[in-house]
């Protein structure tokens, strides 16, 4: 059911990324102040802007959860966090090698736009151990939506905050009303921004998918009269 | 693609190089292990899959063979036993 459709979405992601990537590297004009290392801020901020938004789709999912009590929902609001965690930890490790470039340093503590980033990531973080210390299905769904939907909205909280504190060093993507970016960078910037989006949902299927093939063989195991295997995960929930 | 390919500038190859190089490296390094993992779950399930499906089909051999005495069957944990599996959750 969930592996419909995910051979064409892969093509297309994969076509997405070679695009993005031949646009930045051969069609997006030179940064005058940054030079040839601003070409990290089209990896860089559109990661950040997706996993900032998954975060925010993982705890809408989670509010479907909670509404409807149906485990599917709060499978995808995992699946949607688990993600996001992923693509943070690509934004941590990119923006890293950015600021070591133009600042000369790796991290940045009195930056509030980094320190933001790094708190919502701990604290997604925490996602994990939260869920795992809670033995009964019922609540650890439970509890991991009422968490997702929380954490979720901090994440605009605490990005407006970020917005209106006056910083000195970490760049404005949107801080004029055309974006502050000529139309090249802004186009060659959409065309990855869109490819990070379709990369997300892309993978947010293919771990769905895969958690429903290895719920369907736990069906059929008991199905077949046999002993839950010792691989069973109580972190991820099932999805059937 | 290939008028945009052929008009590029050639890349600079001075210090920011290296980073902007890292920064791709890193992206795609994280992507690959992702999909290794998930190569590596997906390899886990077919196998737990074969392993049932062979199960069913002995079960169900035996008990055409001799009917009404089901308490011969084997049990999975058996079957699974025989074959050397560590009950399918080990990659």
């Amino acid at each position: 059911m969930y592996g419909k459709g995910l051979r064409p979405l892969s093509i297309a992601t994969v076509a997405m990324l070679a695009v993005s990537l031949s646009l930045v590297f051969f069609y997006a004009p030179l940064d005058a102040d940054q030079g040839f290392i601003q070409k990290i801020f089209y990896l860089h901020v559109p990661l950040a802007i997706v996993a900032l938004i998954g975060f925010v789709v993982g705890g809408v999912f989670a509010i479907a959860h909670l509404r409807t009590g149906n485990r599917k929902w709060d499978a995808y609001s995992y699946v949607s966090i688990h993600m996001s965690v992923i693509f943070g930890v690509a934004v941590l490790i990119t923006g890293a090698i950015w600021a070591k470039a133009s600042w000369g340093h790796w991290w940045v503590w009195d930056e509030p736009t980094l320190v933001s980033f790094l708190i919502v990531f701990l604290m997604y973080a925490t996602y994990y151990p939260f869920r795992y210390a809670i033995e009964d299905p019922e609540r650890q769904a439970r509890y991991a939506s009422v968490f997702a939907i929380t954490a979720g909205a901090f994440v605009p909280l605490n990005f407006m905050a970020v917005r209106m504190a006056q910083s000195l060093v970490h760049p404005r993507t949107f801080a004029t009303a055309n974006g502050g970016l000529p139309g090249e960078m802004m186009l060659v910037f959409l065309c990855s921004l869109a490819t990070m989006a379709l990369l997300w949902v892309t993978l947010v299927k293919f771990e769905l998918t895969a958690k429903s093939a290895s719920g369907q063989v736990k069906r059929l195991r008991r199905a077949l009269d046999a002993p839950a295997p010792g691989g069973s995960s109580r972190i991820a929930p099932e999805v059937s | 693609m290939f008028d945009l390919l052929a008009a590029a500038p050639a890349l600079p190859l001075d210090e920011a190089g290296k980073y902007v190089a890292g920064a791709f490296i890193v992206f795609m390094v994280l992507l690959v292990v992702y999909v290794a993992i998930m190569a590596a779950k997906l390899q886990r399930i077919e196998r737990e899959l074969r392993e049932l499906a062979s199960f069913a089909e002995s079960r169900a051999s035996s008990e055409k063979a001799a009917p009404g005495r089901e308490s011969e069957t084997p049990s999975i944990s058996d079957s699974l036993a025989s074959h050397g599996s560590r009950g399918g959750g080990a990659v």
